[in-house]
């Protein structure tokens, strides 16, 4: 007997093989792109990286400047990461199925979440420099606006994860809305809260870098800065700031999520 | 005193609900028997409006609870306790943080968010915990406990609430045998001070050795009750019967 | 009873002290953020009526602007091409290169080398590498592909790896003691296990990249719909073809998510 089973799976298997392959080169035919110039370039870019990059005596002197800008970016970072989280537990709250008591709200809230998730951050950037100006305001919101859509939808998620039963529970005692939010609800999802919060810091000080070349604060303006006037051994010393900075950062948060979900 | 009378409840599917049915629950254990999707759970929901039927009226005392408003539902269900089959425990935290949940309703609203409780509530959750048998266990976490801990720890954050009377929704259809003789036990010993316990269960057995009094429940309506010596072969095939079914128009 | 049992002394759990720890920290330093913020040239209330101004412009009033909807549309299907093959490219490469970072295959040095590396190399942000290579090889395609696929790689291969620790290693044992090789265990044992989580993986790098490819159009000028975005706002402060564009970016990354909710769905089961 023919094994049916085994054909279908195989001609899936091909189909799939065959897709990503076509998009590969579909890509790149679209792109009109150069790829032996491009596979070369890579060894190319990272000897002319080393060449260039190294940080000299010079380079040295501005370790200062860099290293306030870093401080001030990272603590920006943390700051609307911390602000963002705040507005997100009172959104999760209304959004999350177990908490939310309003159903409009509920829709509303996780509408609004994927909006703001999606928006393209560099619209932000744009329009926030426009109207604020250059300066670390300007960064702090950017941050700010990018990341309450990510942080309302893990919330929520992580609300509804405190089961509907436990909620059902204490209202069976006869406890009123906030006190079985504020005694209940949060003491148990915290773990969970500040896990995203912390995945969120990390991410947006890596982010910090982008949104700062595109609204000419923190460390982003200072490589920015660098790398166009030339001076490239300080761009490549912020570079190694930066890379200690992340490593450190990610290592901190990784550490702290295992105690804080244990 | 717990009436009652004409409670109806219909769900989409005409499962789980409700038809007519008029009850007077008295001081003791009263089992709640019956095949699963009779309207159990539904029944006893009902007492304190988890779920609202859509005619019929319940009573404590002289509170009528299907109408009420939010202020005295709130007020009554605080002289209901409730157990759940899964504990419904806010497991990351303590033992005692949970029986102590138990007073959140009777608090001010400001005490409640803050949590602040008083040093003779914190008292009476101990002492609580200790007559449960977990008096060495307050500051544990719940998560880590077994599942008759924490359903130990259930009983205690409804006794927290000094209740008239004490719903028990399938409180031992998780445990095993050791844990279930614990958790009857200690019901009936709550029933012998004078408290009113409603427990549903799936084993008449159980219902048999532990409840004084029955109340059987097939296809949303009342089958039987009676007293627990009541309960013979005739009875039970009554309640168990699946051809007994009672046409849906 | 003679005695009434006293409160208990209650010792903090690591995580509730590291709970209070962190909540504490945050709050200082989101404090001390606020206190120091230089606001230089910043006038409240002109920015924040501007800010509303602009926000309602793009908003209600899209509108194409200078450009044309062939070029637009060009440079959108152009970042979509990007984002597609980069994230395609990494996800090959960064397959085998988990291969030598995942515990059950790797020998722990490599592992501990490759690991650090990756860790490296995605400290450092997509936007830099895209400015070298455009100071390299020329401002163009190929150096936001190369630019993009280098971060893409190091953060697959993480993800991968993590994936492919998660499978017994008894799985794999059992492959192997039918006297298989490396690559049939590969083919026969890990991949099965792994391939669900190694695709949600490479669609999750598909929407960081998409937002990433915008970026880097912006930052660097290497085209695509995000450096219409940049002279949109930038040049020609005209803040309803930036809601244009916004609402074509925002329409394709809710299809994506939809799409995304939908496989996780399908992968369930």
């Amino acid at each position: 007997m023919p094994n049916v089973y085994l054909r279908r799976t195989n001609r899936r298997r091909w189909l799939a093989f065959v897709t990503a392959c076509a998009l590969l080169v579909a890509g790149q035919l679209w792109l009109h792109l150069d790829s032996r110039q491009a596979f070369t370039g890579v060894w190319a870019g990272l000897a002319w990286l080393w060449d260039n990059f190294m940080p000299d005596q010079a380079a040295w002197h501005d370790l200062p400047t860099i290293a306030y800008q870093l401080w001030r970016t990272v603590v920006i970072a943390i700051a609307a990461t911390s602000t963002a989280a705040i507005v997100a537990v009172g959104l999760g709250l209304a959004g999350a199925t177990t908490t939310g008591r309003v159903r409009w709200l509920r829709g509303g809230v996780r509408l609004f979440a994927s909006v703001m998730r999606n928006f393209p951050f560099v619209a932000w950037a744009l329009i926030l420099l426009f109207s604020f100006k250059q300066n670390d305001f300007t960064g702090f919101l950017a941050l700010f606006l990018m990341t309450i859509g990510y942080l309302t939808r893990a919330f929520i998620e992580t609300l509804e994860e405190v089961g509907g039963g436990a909620i059902e529970a204490l209202e069976a005692t006869g406890a009123r809305y906030w006190p079985i939010v504020i005694q209940g609800v949060l003491p148990a999802a915290i773990g969970g809260l500040l896990s995203w919060v912390l995945y969120m810091i990390e991410n947006n000080i890596r982010d910090a870098t982008l949104v700062g070349m595109l609204t000419g604060t923190g460390i982003g303006f200072t490589f920015d800065l660098y790398f166009k006037s030339f001076r490239y051994p300080s761009a490549g010393l912020v570079v190694v700031a930066l890379i200690i900075t992340t490593i450190v950062i990610e290592l901190l948060a990784t550490h702290l999520r295992q105690v804080l979900t244990h | 005193m717990l009436t009652i009378t004409g409670l109806n409840k219909t769900y989409p599917n005409h499962k789980r609900g409700l038809k007519d049915v008029t009850l007077t629950f008295t001081p003791g254990v009263t089992a709640i028997i019956g095949p699963s999707g009779a309207g159990k759970t539904t029944l006893l929901r009902s007492i304190n409006r988890l779920i609202t039927p859509e005619s019929g009226t319940v009573v404590l005392g002289d509170q009528e609870i299907r109408t009420a408003n939010a202020k005295a539902l709130r007020r009554v269900r605080r002289q209901i306790g409730m157990i759940f089959q899964d504990y419904n425990l806010i497991e990351e935290l303590a033992a005692i943080d949970n029986v102590l949940h138990g007073c959140l309703g009777a608090k001010s609203w400001l005490a409640g968010i803050l949590g602040r409780y008083t040093a003779a509530e914190q008292e009476r959750a101990l002492r609580l915990l200790s007559e449960v048998g977990l008096a060495d266990f307050a500051t544990q976490r719940c998560a880590d406990l077994s599942g008759g801990q924490k359903q130990r720890v259930g009983i205690a954050r409804a006794l927290m609430q000094e209740p008239q009377v004490i719903l028990c929704d399938e409180p031992i259809a998780s445990l095993d045998p050791a844990s279930t003789q614990a958790v009857m036990t200690l019901l009936t010993d709550l029933a012998k001070r004078g408290l009113m316990i409603i427990v549903n269960l799936h084993q008449v057995d159980i219902a048999r050795d532990y409840a004084d009094h029955i109340v059987g429940v097939n296809h949303g309506q009342i089958v039987f009750d009676g007293p627990t010596s009541a309960l013979d072969e005739v009875a039970l095939a009554k309640i168990y019967h699946k051809e007994a079914v009672v046409t849906d128009a | 009873m003679t005695q009434a049992p006293q409160p208990p002394v209650r010792p903090l759990r690591p995580a509730q002290r590291a709970t209070r720890g962190l909540l504490l920290t945050l709050a200082v330093i989101s404090i001390y953020a606020g206190l120091t913020m230089q606001t230089d040239h910043l006038d409240w209330g002109v920015a924040v009526t501007s800010f509303w101004h602009n926000l309602q412009l793009m908003i209600a009033h899209p509108h194409l602007g200078q450009d044309t909807w062939p070029a637009l549309w060009q440079a959108f299907t152009n970042t979509i091409a990007l984002a597609l093959l980069t994230t395609l490219l990494g996800a090959v490469i960064a397959f085998f290169l988990a291969l030598a970072t995942a515990r059950p295959f790797a020998p722990r040095l490599l592992a501990l080398a490759m690991r650090s590396l990756m860790a490296v190399i995605r400290a450092i942000p997509t936007i830099l590498w895209v400015l070298v290579y455009a100071t390299v090889i020329g401002l163009g395609n190929e150096a936001a592909v190369v630019g993009l696929t280098f971060h893409s790689v190091a953060y697959l291969t993480k993800a991968f790896a993590e994936a492919m620790e998660t499978v017994p290693p008894a799985k794999l044992a059992a492959l192997r003691a039918t006297g298989c090789g490396f690559w049939l265990t590969v083919r026969h044992a890990l991949w099965p296990e792994v391939r669900a989580s190694l695709l949600s993986w490479t669609f999750i790098r598909f929407e960081i990249n998409f937002t990433n490819a915008v970026a880097v159009g912006a930052a660097a000028g290497t085209g695509g719909i995000g450096y219409n975005l940049f002279m949109a706002s930038a040049f020609n402060f005209d803040f309803q073809e930036v809601g244009l564009i916004v609402y074509l970016l925002l329409a394709f990354a809710i299809g994506l998510e939809l799409i995304a909710i939908r496989m996780r769905r399908h992968l369930a089961h």
